[in-house]
C-alpha cells in the first residue's frame, strides 16, 4: 500500500543521495588535484625565473625581469606561525610565559629540575585600577600572599623572580625525592618521610652489601625555600 | 584482650564489604599474611568478622590497633562522611620546617592536657596526608570508639578538614589541638561542605581545573568532534548562539572536570520593601528563605545547565563563584544604607 510506496521511494532517495555523495567527494578530489597542480606550476615558473634571474647575472635594472614571484601570501602566513611558536617555545623555556589582555594579564610559570620539565603553575592578574591577583593556582603552602603583600603592586619583576624561585625549588626538591624513592628503593628502608613543602626529608636506608640490621638514618633539612638543595644534612646510625 | 576491644573489631570488619575484607586487614597489617590465609572469605559475614576477632585474640590486639583498622575502612570511604574545611591563620611569616613526629607530640600533649580519657591515633598516607581519629570520652568514662571525629591535614597548609562526631562540644578542643600543633593561632570554619573529601581539597588547594590562558608546548588532546552528519536535508540552527554558550561555559568551568559536590545553599534576609501607603506588615520582620540546589554532582550540572538550554548564559556569579570562593554555603542580606541592593557577605 502506501507505506511500500513510501519505503520504495526513500530506498531511492538514498541511493540517490550516496550516488551524488560519491560524485561530489570525486569531484572534490579532483579539485583538489588540479590546484595542487596549479601551486607546483606556479613554483615551477618562480624557481625558473630564480634560475633565469641568476643567469642574466649583474644586468642592470632595465634587465631585470618580472620580480622573483613574491612568496605566496600562504608562505608568508605559515612563516609567520611557525616563528611565534618558536617564540612561544623560547618563553616557555625560560620559565615564565603570558599573555597580556584588556586590564587582563596571565601568567605561566614553569619549572624545572636537572633537564626535566615539571609543572606549571598559572597566575591571573587584574591590571586596572591596579595590579592585583584574580586568581592563581599556586599550592597554599607557598607563601604567595606575603610574596605579593611584599613586592606588588610596584615591583612585578621582584615579586614574579622571587615566587618563580620558590616554585622552582619546591618542585625540584618533589622531583628529588620522587626519584629517591623510585631508583634507590632497595637501598630505602619504609617510606620516606616528608611534607607538603618537601623542606625536610627523613628516611632509613641500607647501603647494599652492609649489615643489614643497622640502617642509617638521614635527616635532611632545607632552610633556603629558594634553593632544591639541603641546608643541613644529620645522619646518624643506631 | 578486652571485650570492648572485640566487639569494636567484629563490629568494624562487619561494616566492610565481604569482598574488601581481606584487603583491609591486609592493609592493616596487623595480623599474619599465615593468619589471613586460614581465614574462609567465603562464609558469612557473621563468621568471618569472628574468625577475626578470634585471631586478634592471639595476637592480643589492644584499642590502638583497632583504631588503625577504623580509619583505614574510613579512608577508604571517605565520601560516606560528611566534611567540614577549617582555615587557619598564622601570626608570623617564618618558615615552617614541619617535622611529623613533633606534630603527632604536640597534638597528644595539648588534647590529653584538656581531656584525660581520649583515642587518638595517627595516619599518615602517601599525598602528605595526616589522617587523625579521635574518640572522646568525658573525666568519668572511657571513650566512644562508635563515634570518633576524624581530622585530614595536608602538612604547612592552612586548611583541615574535619569530620566530626555528633558531639559538638569536642569541637574548640580539637581546634585547640590543632593549632598548638601546626602553629597557628586562629581557626574558623569555611562555608565548605561536602562528602567527597578529594573534591574539597581540589577546591582549597586549587586543583581543578581554571581556564588559564597559557601557551600548552604540548598539543591539545584532541577533542572528538562528531562527525558532521553529511545529510545536508538537516542544518544546525543557532549554531553561533551553541558557540558562545560553549566559550563561555569554558571560560568560566575549564575544560577538565569538576570538583563533587552535593549541594548550594543560600540564604536570603530582606526586607519587604513597599510602598509607604501600602503597609502591610506591622512589624518589619525581615524575609527569610532558603534556597538548596541539590545534586549528585552540583558543579557539573551547573555547567550543562547552559548548553542544555535550561539557563542562559552567563549564569549568576553567585553559582559560579563556588570553586572560586570556595563555599557552598552563602547569606545574602540587604546592603544597609540608602540603596538597599543584595549583596553577599564575607
Amino acid at each position: 500500500g502506501m507505506f511500500a510506496q513510501l519505503e520504495v521511494l526513500e530506498a531511492r532517495a538514498h541511493r540517490e543521495a550516496v550516488e551524488q555523495e560519491k560524485k561530489e567527494q570525486r569531484e572534490e578530489k579532483l579539485a583538489l588535484l588540479e590546484s595542487r597542480v596549479r601551486e607546483l606550476r606556479l613554483r615551477r615558473d618562480e624557481l625558473r625565473d630564480k634560475v633565469d634571474l641568476q643567469e642574466k647575472g649583474g644586468l642592470g635594472k632595465e634587465g631585470m625581469g618580472s620580480d622573483p614571484a613574491l612568496p605566496s601570501a600562504r608562505n608568508v602566513l605559515e612563516w609567520r606561525i611557525r616563528s611565534l611558536k618558536g617564540l612561544l617555545q623560547v618563553f616557555h623555556l625560560t620559565g615564565i610565559s603570558g599573555k597580556l589582555g584588556k586590564g587582563r594579564m596571565s601568567l605561566t610559570l614553569s619549572t624545572a629540575h636537572g633537564g626535566s620539565h615539571l609543572d606549571s603553575f598559572h597566575l591571573e592578574f587584574l591590571t586596572r585600577p591596579e595590579l592585583r591577583i584574580r586568581r592563581h593556582s599556586i599550592p597554599s603552602f607557598i607563601p604567595l600572599e606575603q610574596l605579593s603583600r611584599k613586592f606588588l603592586p610596584r615591583d612585578l619583576r621582584g615579586f614574579l623572580d622571587q615566587l618563580s624561585q620558590h616554585l622552582n625549588a619546591f618542585a625540584g626538591r618533589r622531583f628529588q625525592a620522587e626519584q629517591l624513592q623510585e631508583h634507590f628503593s632497595d637501598w630505602i628502608v619504609g617510606t620516606l618521610q616528608g611534607n607538603s613543602l618537601c623542606n625536610l626529608l627523613v628516611f632509613k636506608y641500607n647501603i647494599p652489601g652492609n649489615n643489614r640490621n643497622f640502617p642509617f638514618r638521614a635527616r635532611l633539612l632545607y632552610q633556603d625555600p629558594c634553593r632544591s638543595l639541603p641546608t643541613e644534612v644529620v645522619v646518624s646510625c643506631s | 584482650m578486652d571485650e570492648t576491644v572485640a566487639e569494636y573489631i567484629r563490629r568494624t570488619v562487619l561494616k566492610m564489604p565481604r569482598d574488601e575484607i581481606k584487603m583491609m586487614l591486609q592493609k592493616w597489617g596487623f595480623l599474619s599474611e599465615a593468619q589471613l590465609q586460614t581465614l574462609n572469605f567465603h562464609q558469612i559475614k557473621e563468621n568471618i568478622s569472628q574468625e577475626v576477632v578470634q585471631l586478634c585474640e592471639e595476637n592480643s590486639a589492644d584499642i590502638k590497633q583497632a583504631a588503625v583498622l577504623d580509619i583505614i575502612y574510613n579512608h577508604i570511604y571517605q565520601n560516606k562522611r560528611m566534611w567540614s574545611v577549617y582555615q587557619m591563620k598564622k601570626t608570623g611569616d617564618e618558615l615552617e620546617y614541619f617535622d611529623l613526629k613533633e606534630f603527632k607530640k604536640k597534638f597528644k600533649r595539648n588534647l590529653r592536657s584538656a581531656l584525660k580519657n581520649v583515642t587518638i591515633t595517627f595516619r599518615e598516607y602517601e599525598d602528605n596526608a595526616i589522617w587523625i581519629r579521635v574518640a572522646w570520652g568525658t573525666p568519668y568514662r572511657k571513650p566512644n570508639q562508635y563515634k570518633p571525629s576524624y581530622v585530614v591535614y595536608h602538612s604547612q597548609t592552612p586548611y583541615v578538614f574535619i569530620s566530626a562526631s555528633v558531639l559538638k562540644s569536642n569541637l574548640p578542643l580539637l581546634c585547640q589541638a590543632l593549632m598548638v600543633a601546626s602553629n597557628y593561632h586562629d581557626i574558623r570554619e569555611m562555608e565548605l561542605r561536602g562528602h567527597s573529601l578529594n573534591s574539597l581539597k581540589d577546591i582549597v588547594f586549587k586543583r581543578y581545573s581554571q581556564n588559564f590562558e597559557s601557551y600548552c608546548p604540548k598539543p591539545l588532546q584532541e577533542r572528538t568532534v562528531e562527525p558532521e552528519s553529511v545529510d545536508l536535508r538537516i542544518t544546525e540552527e543557532n549554531r553561533s548562539e551553541k558557540e558562545r554558550i560553549q566559550r563561555l561555559n569554558r571560560e568560566v568551568y575549564g575544560d577538565g572536570p569538576q570538583p563533587i559536590l552535593e549541594f548550594a545553599q543560600y540564604m536570603l534576609e530582606t526586607m519587604f520593601k513597599s510602598d509607604l501607603k501600602m503597609d502591610v506588615l506591622d512589624k518589619k520582620e525581615p524575609f527569610r528563605c532558603l534556597v538548596k540546589f541539590s545534586s549528585p554532582h552540583l558543579l557539573e550540572s551547573l555547567k550543562s545547565l547552559a548548553p542544555a538550554g535550561m539557563a542562559g548564559a552567563p549564569l549568576s556569579p553567585l553559582l559560579t563563584c563556588i570553586t572560586q570562593k570556595a563555599r557552598n554555603c552563602f547569606r545574602i542580606r540587604d546592603k544597609k544604607g540608602l540603596f538597599p541592593e543584595s549583596f553577599v557577605s564575607p
